[in-house]
């Protein structure tokens, strides 16, 4: 059902956020925390996790509103490098391991019968993604969503750092055209 | 400057994503102030992206909404916590229609879009529901199909496996054929059932009749008909043998024996 509410665009939203106005950020968490959710859930896809995070970029979003230059790019699209930016620093910090570490000697008999935890690949721009040639495809995982360096995915798959170069901007041609052609 | 060549690159996507180095995105920077089609590209692909996330989101735990409120409540500059203003004495005076009438404006509004709401689930509640009567439809027809099957596969099995039945078995009556037809006779009331082993399929036009021959005298037992498993034909009451002619559609009165397929003596 449509909502009886203001709507704002997107430098009077930030105006208002930068005044910290409490409404401006209600209706910054009623139209952006499921697609921010869904960000960071192709990149973390525990939902407990993917929760915790969601909550740390609300606290950034809120308290860098300041830092954001709407001259480099659309607040969405700050909002949306935050969110990925927090959850790759999650996978890679030492509570995540650790933790990965128990569920693998915990979980792993009731992983492998098939729980009913969300296919985090199939929402979002990870299930465009997934439509992606394989060469391509894997190279924007281990980019995008888990934040490796081109170096570090040149050594992993024993590929050329110069083909990693240009197949990877090749890659985001193709995720550019994939995105038009699925009518987004 | 070839700016489509620089815009088809994959810069653009990758500036956006957050994954150009630093050098890429200053250049981008100073790019799309002088040209604007590369400007125009970046917003688009910006815009592409904000849409892929906002189709189908995931809903955001509430637990989140609520921690945020209690965790950022110092930092908020509400209207409720701005200064207390003292309001004018003649904003009393408004009369109290005026309310009531603005009211109603907002309640008139807010049913409107609630019964377009409404109208929306109902027409789609409806359409599915049309759908599922449908699909009971063809269901119930379906198993009426199976049902009549099963019944013919019953009957028949009863009648092969009743020991008063008299079994005979007619093979082909022209070597070098391989057919087959029995014939079920029951003992006592003298009904004829048939079952076609291997007959082929009779051309269009065409039927089986089944044959019972009487003192020499063939006497006609009724044609075959489309039935599941074993076919009921007529009584027949006495016979020395059974046999099988291709005849037009309908059946004939006496056998083409031209036509003779199976033959089998009691």
């Amino acid at each position: 059902m449509p909502a009886l509410q203001t709507k704002y665009s997107e430098s009077e939203l930030v105006m208002l956020l930068k005044q910290r106005q409490q409404s401006a950020f209600n209706y910054l968490y009623d139209n952006y925390s499921g697609a921010l959710f869904t960000v960071i859930l192709n990149v973390v896809s525990d939902r407990e996790l993917a929760s915790d995070v969601l909550q740390e970029v609300f606290v950034k979003i809120w308290r860098q509103i300041e830092t954001y230059d709407e001259t480099k790019g659309r607040l969405f699209t700050w909002m949306m490098n935050i969110s990925r930016n927090a959850s790759i620093d999650t996978l890679r910090s030492k509570d995540f391991k650790n933790s990965q570490q128990n569920r693998e000697l915990n979980e792993s008999v009731y992983e492998s019968a098939g729980t009913t935890e969300l296919k985090t690949d199939q929402i979002g721009l990870r299930k465009v993604v997934r439509e992606l040639k394989e060469d391509y495809k894997v190279l924007v995982e281990l980019s995008y969503f888990e934040g490796y360096t081109q170096d570090e995915i040149s050594k992993m798959l024993s590929i050329p750092l110069g083909t990693v170069k240009t197949r990877l901007r090749t890659a985001l041609t193709q995720l550019r055209q994939h995105i038009k052609i699925s009518g987004y | 400057m070839d700016t489509k060549e620089y815009i088809e690159s994959g810069v653009i996507e990758a500036y956006v994503l957050g994954m150009a180095t630093a050098e890429e995105s200053a250049e981008l920077e100073t790019l799309r102030k002088q040209y604007p089609e590369v400007s125009q590209a970046v917003l688009e692909f910006e815009e592409h992206l904000e849409r892929v996330a906002m189709s189908n989101p995931e809903a955001a735990p509430a637990a989140v909404k609520r921690n945020l409120d209690q965790l950022l409540a110092g930092e908020f500059k509400s209207n409720e916590n701005g200064k207390v203003v003292t309001m004018p004495a003649t904003s009393y005076t408004k009369p109290l229609w005026k309310y009531v009438a603005a009211a109603s404006v907002v309640l008139l509004v807010g049913s409107s879009i609630l019964n377009f709401y409404l109208y929306d689930q109902y027409q789609s509640s409806d359409k599915k529901y049309s759908n599922l009567l449908a699909q009971q439809t063809t269901m119930q027809a379906r198993i009426d199909v199976m049902n009549t099957k099963l019944n013919g596969m019953d009957e028949s099995m009863r009648i092969i496996s009743d020991p008063t039945m008299k079994l005979v078995s007619m093979p082909s009556a022209k070597t070098g054929e391989n057919f087959l037809a029995t014939v079920f006779w029951d003992t006592k009331t003298k009904d004829v059932y048939l079952l076609n082993n291997s007959l082929p399929q009779a051309p269009k036009g065409k039927q089986y009749q089944l044959w019972a021959l009487v003192n020499g005298q063939p006497v006609d037992a009724g044609t075959m008909d489309l039935c599941a498993g074993v076919c009921h034909m007529k009584n027949i009451p006495n016979a020395q043998a059974f046999a099988i002619t291709l005849e037009k559609q309908g059946g004939s009165a006496t056998p083409d024996l031209s036509q003779l397929y199976v033959l089998g003596k009691i």
